[in-house]
């Protein structure tokens, strides 16, 4: 059959073979191209996730020495509470004798749908107290940050000082 | 036909063999500035000799362990006797290659009614003449010719050339042979070649076997009748050879100047042949020694062969083109390095690694995910993220007050009371106290300046008049907390 085919035919039938391969490659390869490159960006997205979770452990290690502990935000109310009376506990501990605390809303906050609280606190007491206060105040498994403080000698009394601290919280 | 052309120009001379009218004969020929040199000739025409010996009488290595003859700066080409050959002369029209090789395989069946696998063939094509192209063929046995190459091998000839060819080239070079369509007689003792050259090259060739001898014949009723039968016998040749009707066609007869030729040539022209004798013209070729019209007669095949050698562009017929090519095994390569064999391996590569990385995208994010599930397991993914980044947020919020204090405090030198400190986010830290003097005060703003995360210190002095104290305020930014573009994103 082959034999009674001219060389015109056979290349004919060469290139017809060689479209028919392409086509079905095309059709083939689009399909599994896209598949590819959904499968990539997938890939993408679960690495950067894993990248956020696996620290390598030094830095880890310099993350744990700010934030020792975290909870996660709750509701502004119950938020309100947890974060007043931890820091109450702490001041306490302290030895510090402080004001009632003032909560309000502070500035914008720095991460997206979260609020920041703000809560005041005023004090008398002696400067070795305030040292032990902020040392032990990262270990508030609330606090975000310190937003302000300010401390002041009184001449009249020796190692005494006043102390205005603002410190923050996240709530949902 | 011919794929075993190699650039003669390379080699200083020729070493040809032959086994003629059964007498081995062997010429040395070298060129030198167009013209030809004989180094040497030697023959035996001792029956038990055979073409190892005569090889290595000729000097040539015939051990098998030997450096291949290529490597000098000579060859040897060896004859072949086309007696047990067939030459068929045909036109085939103007098609491709593939259809010539069919149109001529079909011929050769017919002229040698054998299997194809018992023949061997080879062909040569005239130039294209009104669509059609003229074709000499030449078709042997197989085995006649593997025979011949299992005799030849021990010296390892560059090429095996067909012993009419040597006769036609001779012809052209130092028999007067000018002409572009000729019959050439080239007579042995006991058998006689006839060659037709057609545009100057053999076209056909067939082997009488009668020869010089016979028509030395002391009798003259036997003279006669070989007379008579050679006449006859050209006859039929020339009737083979299509070319009975040419009257004027030249019948050349090689002689060696004896009036035994001549008595051919009259037998032939009273047969009404266009006969003349062809004595040797050795014009352009040189010898150690003089050499003689006879002795150019007598070593005419071998020194033909090596003109042929010499020339490096001559479509021979090379019949033994798939039985013997000596040139094959040194060129011969590991496949691997076959261009396509490593195309084909290259595009499999490519091909293995696109169906690597597809899979291995594929598969990724599933088997990662697979991974996460059980090493986290029941923790939800997303809140681990998100926690991890809240923990890096509140991180970059979180100065180090006791860190400050501390660098506030080991700045100053005894004498410098602090009074006050005010740190509040996007503002620069404030200090208030006292100091001794503008110096002390002035060395107190040198070191926080020179201390890490501190920059920017400036500060404001008044000295009470009373007590000589000089109050100030210094301020200065703290790390990236006094800053206003310190908040971090989200």
């Amino acid at each position: 059959m082959i034999e009674k085919l001219s060389k015109k035919d056979i290349r004919t039938l060469k290139y017809g073979a060689i479209g028919a391969a392409a086509i079905i490659l095309f059709v083939f390869g689009s399909a599994g191209h896209e598949r590819w490159t959904k499968a990539k960006a997938n890939g993408a997205v679960l690495r950067t996730k894993l990248d956020t979770i696996n620290v390598d452990k030094a830095k880890q290690a310099g993350l744990m020495s700010i934030v020792p502990v975290f909870e996660m935000p709750q509701v502004e109310e119950e938020q309100k509470f947890l974060f007043r009376d931890k820091l109450s506990e702490q001041l306490k501990k302290a030895g510090i004798r402080n004001k009632p605390l003032l909560v309000q809303s502070g500035r914008k906050s720095p991460e997206a749908g979260y609020k920041l609280l703000l809560v005041k606190c005023n004090a008398t007491c002696k400067f070795v107290q305030v040292l032990d206060f902020l040392a032990k105040l990262n270990e508030n498994p609330y606090l975000v940050g310190i937003e302000e403080f300010k401390i002041k000698c009184d001449p009249k009394k020796q190692g005494e000082v006043t102390l205005d601290l603002t410190v923050s919280t996240f709530a949902k | 036909m011919n794929d075993n052309q190699t650039n003669m120009e390379i080699w200083q001379s020729v070493v040809a063999i032959v086994n003629d009218d059964n007498e081995f004969k062997g010429v040395e020929l070298r060129k030198q500035d167009g013209s030809f040199e004989i180094l040497w000739t030697r023959s035996i025409a001792d029956a038990d000799t055979d073409w190892r010996e005569f090889a290595a009488e000729c000097g040539l290595s015939v051990e098998p362990t030997a450096l291949e003859e290529t490597d000098s700066d000579r060859i040897v080409v060896a004859g072949f006797n086309t007696a047990g050959t067939i030459f068929h002369r045909t036109t085939v029209p103007d098609v491709g290659d593939k259809e010539i090789e069919s149109i001529i395989q079909l011929q050769a069946e017919t002229r040698l009614p054998l299997p194809p696998e018992q023949i061997e063939l080879t062909w040569r094509a005239d130039q294209l003449q009104d669509g059609q192209m003229g074709v000499t063929i030449a078709v042997a046995r197989k085995d006649l010719l593997q025979k011949f190459v299992g005799k030849v091998r021990c010296f390892k000839p560059a090429k095996i050339l067909l012993n009419s060819e040597g006769i036609v080239k001779i012809w052209e070079a130092f028999f007067s042979g000018n002409k572009e369509n000729a019959v050439v007689l080239s007579t042995g003792s006991h058998n006689t070649q006839v060659c037709l050259v057609e545009q100057g090259r053999l076209s056909n060739a067939v082997v009488l076997d009668i020869g010089i001898e016979d028509f030395s014949a002391d009798v003259t009723e036997q003279q006669t009748e070989t007379t008579e039968r050679f006449a006859q016998d050209m006859r039929s040749v020339l009737d083979l050879f299509g070319c009975s009707n040419q009257d004027e066609l030249p019948v050349f007869v090689l002689s060696d100047g004896s009036a035994s030729y001549v008595s051919i040539v009259s037998s032939l022209r009273l047969a009404g042949l266009n006969a003349r004798v062809a004595t040797p013209d050795s014009n352009g070729l040189m010898a150690k020694s003089e050499l003689s019209d006879e002795e150019l007669y007598q070593y005419r095949t071998p020194i033909g062969l090596a003109l042929m050698a010499f020339d490096a562009g001559a479509d021979e017929l090379n019949i033994f083109e798939r039985l013997y090519n000596p040139l094959q095994k040194a060129v011969q390569r590991h496949w691997l390095y076959a261009p396509k064999v490593t195309i084909a391996i290259a595009s499999i590569m490519v091909v293995l690694l696109v169906i690597v990385s597809y899979s291995v995208d594929i598969a990724g994010p599933g088997s990662i995910e697979k991974r996460i599930e059980e090493s986290v397991s029941d923790v939800d993914m997303n809140q681990l993220v998100k926690k991890q980044q809240l923990i890096r947020t509140v991180a970059r919020e979180r100065p180090d007050l006791l860190d400050l204090l501390k660098l506030v405090n080991e700045s100053g030198e005894r004498g410098i009371t602090l009074t006050g400190l005010n740190f509040k986010k996007s503002q620069p830290v404030s200090i208030t106290g006292q100091a001794s003097s503008n110096d002390q005060l002035s060395r107190y703003e040198k070191n926080l300046q020179n201390t890490k995360g501190i920059e920017k210190v400036n500060y404001t002095a008044n000295t009470n008049t009373k007590s000589k104290k000089i109050t100030f305020t210094m301020t200065f930014d703290y790390k990236n907390f006094s800053k206003k573009t310190t908040r971090s994103k989200s």
